[in-house]
């Protein structure tokens, strides 16, 4: 708790000379008309002054460095999209500062444009009637790419995000997964120094998420590009990220390390256990782990510190017959909620 | 294969074009996703040239029965038409189809145009290449041509490049009225009934010698919605009418700068509207 | 798939039901609406202005071997324009789009034939128009122009002649829309289609001015008696009253069975093809 605190609202008064994406005392408010249904409905809203004004971001303070893996995290409306849209120049802010590779994102968005990419995880940039072949010419001929490095990038993406078995297709008949993959490569291919992502995998299958993950890690490592996610899988977080920034409420409330934040709130683990047909539950007798009894299953709670998975596993097994066993981790939304909670903020 | 891991360095490999290549970059594109469909690529230009023939249709039965309509015969009435049909044109060919910019807002796609390094415009407009454009363009030249070898114009190099200058002109004042319009798209409005209405008295009224109308709609067709800068103006100019107008005579003659200045206009406010951009959904 | 497992009275629950989908997905779309009403009114009013510049000096003009006054013409104007505005919406079928996607399966799994589904959707189209047409016909002869009836039979042959008109512009309208089953296309057709029938059904010139051969040509075509024939009883101007109702009824009947033909030929398609 005293360790959160030190985390929330700490401001950072000296700008670091390695950071390549500067944000203070930001703020965005939205100011929406009220609206006046009916009709010619449109016209008189213009000219009402009535608005209500909402505020989406509330003075946020973070610094990246060039070459972290950002994640980026909070719950639904807590602000974070509002604030990748400040970075990506989409947005204009009502206050504070911003800075991304020396650019002011919304006064100069198309040289902004040029250093950063950006995948929405839900809306394709890509061309929806060709293939991705040619969305990828003309994103070459759109940033001036010199052929040679458009090729060797080309080249490198299809190994790594195995783009091949549908690099002729027309976008609009790819499965999810593999436009996303297409997507990546597309926001890739001029080489911008920082990759925003939205949702990257929202949506996608197990064997698919890997793929991505794979490509983001060599991304950052190999590349040396910055990256900036947002997400609402944990794994993603897990996998990927050193660091993480939550937000909610338009505010920081955490910016530090995953290890810390994991140890700090997410110390239990859940292993949830099928029984087969007939077989009566007679309990593994270990201390510390808390048992609940279901019509379907038996859920486990236990601390993986202290008790081994295995341990656990081998127990039940000693006394019963199963039909399924499952390990469930936290969800992020849960884990969220728990800081919120310890926090004094939910 | 393998391929060696790529290490992109401090340098994007990207860098700003100017915004004319950037339109044709992004019209190559818009072009080859529409022949994808190439099924339906006759009737879909006959559907504009139909659309727009129709209009000229009704036009040629009156004058065939009557001779002329307000003093104007049929090959000086086809020039008024041929030469606004031929603007249009020109706009909705650029343009693409500018009229769903509502959709495209209120779906969140339209902040996938703000993270390209081109312009926002450019790349609405070169969403979709409509085919039934072709068609409205095609029935223009075709009807203006017609009309220009037909009607007692002398035609010299001031008057063709007059005429050429009109044209251009004509499709800017649309298409800048349109994207005026669209502006306000992004303060969250329901801009597409002005738009339409707009589209309506362009198409219905822009063909027609104004000069049958009452005074009233004839100032209001100059001055509020200046339409008779696009076509009739420059008609009653190369016809030799421009001295007995409802307007003093330097002012048809100055039509082909009604555009470019309707241009200006228009870009800073789409630039002043842009900023309200609220980008919804998530 | 033909509807005998039904009772009539089942039959007409089952269409007016089509019918009612079709009125309340139109009046979603509201404000569209009166903004096509506004485009009738600069229709209805352009059209005046053009009549009263082409008439010299507002005396009457012959056609068809009869005066036609410049007031008599601005009325039947008005009045063709208001009259093929109910009758055409401008949302034809959504049948392309439904045989694209395959939900037309669903609606050959319906228990009424397919043909009446279209022709009766597209019924409830027109009738959610109604309100809106009630409003702006005062102003449509405000900004135009209106005469009464050339007598009370007159009057009653317009009324009676509506209804074979109504079913000829359906048919017709339906018939584009079943050649999708084959062209696949959404846009073009139904364009190419309402430009051509506004034309001949004599919604912008009526067939009286137009030049002989153009005359003859439209009198072929089923179009004119959709707003020509009933505007031209309503003015006293189309000859016996009953032979001409007697001529749109056969119109009815012969695109009645051009339609089933097509219909037929269509779900056997669908059939072979699965959609």
């Amino acid at each position: 708790m005293t360790g959160l605190m030190a985390y929330v609202g700490a401001r950072l008064e000296v700008v670091d000379p390695l950071g390549i994406i500067h944000v203070s005392e930001l703020v965005k408010d939205f100011r929406r008309p009220k609206r006046i249904k009916g009709a010619l409905g449109g016209l008189r809203t213009l000219v009402t002054r009535e608005s209500v004004i909402k505020r989406a971001v509330d003075g946020i303070d973070f610094t990246v460095d060039e070459g972290e893996f950002l994640g980026y995290l909070g719950p639904n409306g807590a602000g974070k999209s509002t604030t990748i849209k400040m970075m990506t120049g989409i947005l204009q802010p009502t206050s504070g500062k911003i800075e991304v590779a020396g650019i002011v994102p919304w006064r100069e968005r198309q040289r902004n444009a040029l250093n950063i990419g950006v995948v929405f995880g839900q809306k394709s940039q890509l061309w929806w009637d060709l293939p991705l072949r040619e969305s990828l010419q003309i994103i070459g001929k759109l940033y001036a790419i010199d052929p040679a490095r458009h090729r060797a990038n080309v080249d490198w993406f299809v190994e790594l995000l195995d783009l091949d078995p549908f690099f002729d297709t027309p976008v609009r008949q790819l499965s999810l997964g593999q436009r996303v993959r297409g997507d990546l490569a597309a926001a890739m291919l001029p080489e911008p120094r920082i990759l925003f992502l939205d949702e990257p995998t929202i949506g996608l299958d197990v064997v698919a998420k890997e793929r991505i993950r794979g490509f983001l890690s060599a991304l950052n490592r190999e590349a040396g590009t910055t990256v900036v996610l947002t997400t609402h899988d944990l794994d993603d977080v897990e996998r990927l990220c050193r660091r993480i920034i939550l937000i909610d409420g338009g505010k920081v409330t955490y910016d530090g390390d995953v290890e810390s934040l994991k140890s700090r709130f997410v110390q239990q683990r859940r292993l949830v256990v099928k029984l087969a047909a007939g077989v009566e539950w007679r309990g593994v007798g270990i201390p510390g782990v808390a048992e609940s009894i279901g019509d379907e299953a038996v859920e486990l709670a236990f601390d993986p510190a202290e008790i081994q998975v295995s341990e656990l596993i081998t127990a039940v097994l000693a006394d019963h017959q199963l039909t399924d066993v499952a390990i469930v981790e936290p969800e992020l939304e849960n884990v969220v909620h728990r800081i919120y909670a310890s926090a004094g903020m939910a | 294969m393998t391929t060696e891991p790529r290490d992109f360095g401090r340098e994007p490999a990207g860098r700003l074009i100017p915004w004319w290549r950037s339109y044709l970059v992004l019209l190559g594109a818009a072009w080859r996703s529409q022949f994808q469909y190439r099924a339906n690529l006759f009737i879909m230009i006959l559907s504009g040239v139909a659309w727009q023939g129709v209009g000229f249709a009704f036009i040629w039965v009156v004058v065939a029965k009557f001779g002329t309509i307000g003093g104007w015969s049929l090959s000086e009435i086809a020039f008024i038409y041929g030469i606004r049909l031929t603007a249009h044109g020109l706009f909705v060919v650029v343009s693409g189809r500018i009229f769903v910019l509502d959709t495209v807002i209120q779906e969140g796609e339209f902040d996938r145009y703000l993270v390209r390094p081109a312009g926002a415009l450019a790349q609405l407009w070169n969403r979709q290449f409509y085919l039934p454009h072709l068609g409205d363009l095609l029935s223009g030249l075709v009807i203006l041509i017609a009309a220009a070898t037909e009607i007692p114009a002398d035609w010299n190099v001031l008057t063709v490049g007059f005429l050429l200058l009109a044209v251009l002109s004509g499709g800017m004042i649309e298409g800048a009225l349109q994207v005026i319009a669209a502006s306000f798209a992004f303060r969250t409005m329901n801009t597409r009934q002005i738009r339409g209405m707009m589209d309506d008295i362009f198409s219905n009224f822009g063909g027609y010698p104004i000069t049958i109308f009452p005074i009233a709609i004839r100032l209001i067709l100059t001055f509020v919605i200046p339409l008779a800068f696009v076509a009739f103006f420059p008609s009653a100019v190369l016809t030799g009418r421009s001295g007995g107008l409802y307007v003093p005579e330097w002012l048809a003659l100055m039509s082909p700068l009604a555009g470019p200045l309707l241009v200006l206009l228009a870009r800073e406010v789409w630039r002043s509207q842009l900023k309200h951009y609220k980008s919804s959904g998530s | 798939m033909s509807g005998s497992a039904l009772t009539v009275r089942q039959r007409l629950a089952a269409y007016a039901g089509l019918a009612k989908i079709q009125i309340s997905a139109q009046t979603i779309y509201r404000s569209n609406y009166l903004v096509s009403l506004l485009g009738l009114l600069f229709k209805v009013y352009l059209l005046k202005e053009v009549w009263v510049a082409a008439y010299p000096h507002s005396r009457a003009t012959m056609g068809h071997g009869q005066q036609i006054s410049l007031s008599a013409q601005i009325a039947y104007s008005t009045l063709a324009s208001v009259q093929y505005f109910v009758f055409n919406p401008w949302t034809l079928s959504g049948i392309p789009e439904r045989v694209r996607n395959g939900q037309v399966a669903v609606d050959l799994a319906r228990p009424v034939r397919y043909t009446a589904q279209m022709t009766f959707g597209q019924a409830g189209v027109m009738i959610a128009g109604l309100p809106f047409v009630i409003v702006a016909l005062p102003f449509a002869i405000l900004v135009g122009g209106a005469e009464a009836p050339a007598s009370a039979g007159a009057g009653l042959g317009y009324a009676v002649s509506l209804v074979p008109a109504f079913l000829i512009t359906l048919l017709t309208g339906s018939i584009v829309g079943i050649t999708a089953f084959w062209t696949l296309e959404t846009d073009g057709t139904s364009i190419i289609y309402r430009m051509v029938a506004q034309f001949f059904a004599g919604a912008l010139v009526p067939l009286w001015f137009m030049p002989g051969w153009l005359e003859t040509l439209a009198s072929w075509l089923p179009f004119q008696a959709t707003t020509y024939t009933p505007i031209a009883i309503y003015m006293g101007k189309s000859g016996s009253v009953v032979s001409t109702i007697g001529l749109q009824c056969v119109w009815v009947v012969v695109l009645w069975l051009i339609l089933r033909l097509l219909a037929v030929r269509a779900l056997r398609r669908v059939a072979l093809q699965g959609g």
